[in-house]
């Protein structure tokens, strides 16, 4: 039992140094010239200018054709890592140690008119800090993201992404978060007997669009088990809807709503009786889950709180807990950011989440309190060095909860 | 399943179609503004100017250019002898006017605010809606507008032909006679191509000068290219994208509504968009707007803070409110009206030739 204890105390351990790899593409700043507020409140927070960039392909509106591809443009790669000092206490101890979390190496830009694409690699530089997702342990790193983008096909109103990429329904991306320590808890849940992780990156098509009224859509059809060869014949899909009032794009100005589901199978028997050269399997016995949420963006002058809600449900063949019943659970976070100083260069935030988990599985209960502060060095163009502290105090479970601390103090930087 | 794989394909099938279909120009009546040469490369860094370009049938030779000079601010290109180039265009307030708009002769007032003619030469079309392709093109039409100089384009030759002091330059210049309107918008545009601005602290300051802007103006610039989003409409050299832009301002002066660039192409996108002007020398022509309905670069920044105008019913997408403070608003406007005011004397203080130094 001591052991199992430990085990826990290790994975919960493990989960704070696993950071989501974050996004923030200097190979565009490189291009245009511009500074990283550009496109971010602060990198890698998407501002509305950013948010409409990616819409519309990795172009500026309205310069389409007239962008530069990527045989035009300075080698269209960047770089992000940071490396700091984790404390982390708990009622076994206290540990601390330097650590790089993580390398995102990143390729984007536009192949040609309207055609775009983004790659995002992770190098697994040590064990567990790269966003490991393949099935091989001996795997060097994955392919977090490798897209194309098929702009303006009508109009705005549909654009289809095919790869691997970051599903609409995230639309308080976790690879853009300030946050580098604590995700959102919410998003990276697990359920008993469900492989599928809301924060994972998925493979397939997304088509979405964009109206003058503030209205966008996203809707994709993926194999829903992150980057790893499909294990089953069955495939998920979701909805995403946004109505953005006033003006801007919910990101850095005006107010946004949203909904979003995501309805999958996952297979109860597997490995399946197939395994294909690419490694698809055809696992049976698929059962379905769904996700259900909303979401808000509201903003004031520099000032933006995010808000989600989300519940799932699991067919009660996957709830290994209790197979009688569905596994049902609900979660959220609440997110404050303000940027202050001359162009963003100070970031305060404060974040709070929590996961609802049924009774019978409350030690899985989270509640999650977090601060943040970052300050960036420079309004260079096209790299940017970030001193950030995080601090993060945990409590997992209802009834006699294992509480901890994790503070963090780093160096996040890219190119 | 069946459905989702019928879909799919029948996405397949429409995709490549569809990208080949937004290929095609739509309703231009100009050339698309990405075959002309000049801004054909896309987004680019604010920087120093390049050298001028000048057009394959119009050389620059001193001699054309002094000509130039002689017809940019003679009165006798009017209908009525009381208005010539400068009358909207003058070096003394940043080669555009008092404004809000222009008044030609018989004191009629003209719609739009004058565009400076300060750096025209790297624009890829000129006026405020793009409807003329070079400034030779431009040349002509202030002549013939009815609101400006009232005159005819025969008229214009034969006033010059009578004068034989100009028979005999334009004989020198193009080695011909009589003096033809090719002739005269050539000249024109060729003395235009000289009023370049070059010498603004900010050239000195990519230049390698690193005292030519203060902490401020460093500050502003930073803010330019980046959370101020000037550089997404207003890059490159000349600080502009040569495009057109609906601001969602609400129009002012003499018209209800100014369809502005749509006039040009009747593409329903282009409704009430305008030209993006240069940002160079812009702190020695207030007003502002294609209107000249902001009276200061302060109140300018207030209105691309706010997220443009009023009137959003075809916003242009790069138009986001941007959440500047006070102190970043200051620096912006310290980097547009100081750090991009040139000093060359040649252009920022030009004295205009004076009538009793005109041919005869």
């Amino acid at each position: 039992m001591k052991k199992l204890y430990i085990l826990i105390l290790s994975l919960i351990a493990l989960s704070f140094l696993m950071p989501d790899t974050i996004y923030a593409i200097p190979a565009f700043a490189r291009k245009y010239g511009f500074t990283c507020t550009m496109c971010h409140t602060a990198y890698p927070k998407l501002n509305d200018f950013g948010q409409r960039f990616r819409d519309n392909g990795y172009q500026i509106p309205g310069q389409e054709g007239s962008e530069k591809n990527v045989l035009e443009i300075p080698p269209p790669i960047s770089l992000r890592t940071s490396t700091g000092l984790s404390i982390y206490d708990s009622k076994q101890g206290t540990t601390s140690g330097f650590n790089v979390y993580g390398l995102d190496l990143l390729a984007a830009g536009v192949l040609h008119k309207n055609i775009s694409f983004l790659i995002v690699y992770t190098p697994r530089i040590d064990v567990p800090a790269a966003n490991y997702t393949g099935t091989n342990p001996s795997q060097p790193g994955s392919m977090e993201s490798a897209n194309i983008v098929f702009s303006n096909i009508i109009q705005d109103a549909f654009n289809l992404r095919i790869g691997r990429f970051e599903p609409a329904p995230q639309v308080f991306s976790s690879h853009r978060s300030f946050y580098i320590m604590e995700p959102y808890e919410v998003y990276s849940f697990m359920t008993p007997a469900n492989s599928f992780v809301f924060a994972d990156n998925q493979i397939g098509v997304e088509a979405t669009g964009h109206f003058k009224n503030g209205f966008k859509y996203g809707v994709g059809i993926v194999n829903g088990n992150g980057g790893n060869p499909d294990n089953s014949n069955y495939k998920d899909v979701y909805l995403n809807l946004i109505q953005v009032i006033g003006k801007g794009d919910g990101q850095s100005a005006g107010q946004r709503v949203g909904l979003f589901g995501y309805y999958g199978w996952q297979p109860t028997v597997l490995p399946g009786t197939v395994v294909a050269p690419t490694g698809e399997t055809n696992g049976g016995g698929n059962k379905p889950f769904y996700r259900l949420g909303g979401d808000v963006s509201l903003n004031w002058s520099t000032l933006n709180l995010e808000m989600l809600l989300m519940q799932g449900n699991d067919d009660k063949a996957l709830n290994t807990l209790v197979p009688s019943t569905d596994y049902r659970y609900s979660g959220g976070f609440v997110e404050v950011d303000w940027a202050a100083l001359m162009n963003n260069r100070l970031i305060a935030s404060v974040l709070y989440n929590w996961v609802s988990p049924p009774s019978y599985d409350n030690g899985r209960a989270i509640k999650a309190y977090s601060l943040l502060v970052r300050h960036y060095l420079g309004d260079w163009t096209a790299f940017n060095v970030v001193l950030h502290g995080e601090y993060t105090y945990r409590e997992i479970g209802t009834t006699n909860p294992i509480k901890d601390n994790l503070f963090t103090i780093l160096v996040d930087f890219d190119f | 399943m069946k459905r989702v794989k019928r879909f799919l394909m029948l996405v397949v099938l429409i995709a490549p179609s569809s990208l080949i279909a937004q290929e095609s120009p739509k309703q231009q009546v100009l050339p698309d503004i990405t075959s002309i040469n000049v801004h054909s490369l896309g987004p680019q860094r604010i920087s120093s100017l390049p050298p001028v370009p000048v057009p394959v049938d119009n050389p620059q030779t001193s001699m054309k250019v002094q000509l130039g000079k002689q017809l940019y601010f003679d009165t006798r290109l009017s209908k009525d002898n009381t208005v010539s180039c400068q009358t909207c265009h003058s070096p003394s307030m940043g080669w555009s006017d008092a404004g809000p708009t222009s008044t030609g002769i018989n004191g009629q007032k003209g719609t739009r605010r004058a565009p400076p003619v300060s750096n025209a030469a790297y624009n890829p079309l000129q006026f405020w809606d793009g409807r003329a392709a070079s400034l030779e093109d431009q040349a002509e039409g202030p002549m013939q507008n009815p609101v400006e100089m009232g005159n005819t384009l025969d008229n214009v030759v034969k006033t010059l032909n009578s004068v034989p002091g100009y028979v005999e330059e334009f004989k020198q210049v193009f080695w011909t006679t009589p003096i033809t309107i090719d002739q005269v918008i050539k000249a024109i545009a060729a003395f235009e191509r000289i009023v370049i601005t070059t010498d603004s602290p900010f050239d000195r300051y990519i230049g390698g000068d690193r005292k030519a802007l203060s902490p401020l103006e460093k500050q502003g610039m930073a803010i330019f290219n980046g959370k101020g989003h000037c550089t997404s409409c207003h890059w490159g050299p000349n600080f502009s994208d040569g495009r057109f832009h609906n601001l969602g301002a609400v129009q002012t002066g003499p018209l209800n509504v100014d369809n502005g660039r749509y006039d040009v192409t009747h593409n329903p996108k282009d409704m009430s968009a305008f030209k993006t002007p240069t940002v160079r020398d812009a702190g020695l022509r207030p007003p502002y707007m294609h209107d000249g309905s902001e009276k200061t670069l302060e109140s300018v920044v207030d209105f691309y803070n706010k997220g443009g105008g009023d009137n959003d019913s075809n916003l242009d997408p790069l138009i986001v409110p941007l959440g500047l403070s006070k102190e970043e608003v200051k620096a912006l406007v310290a980097f547009m009206s100081v750090a991009l005011t040139s000093s060359n004397p040649e252009v920022a203080h030009l004295k205009p030739v004076h009538t009793s130094e005109l041919p005869k």
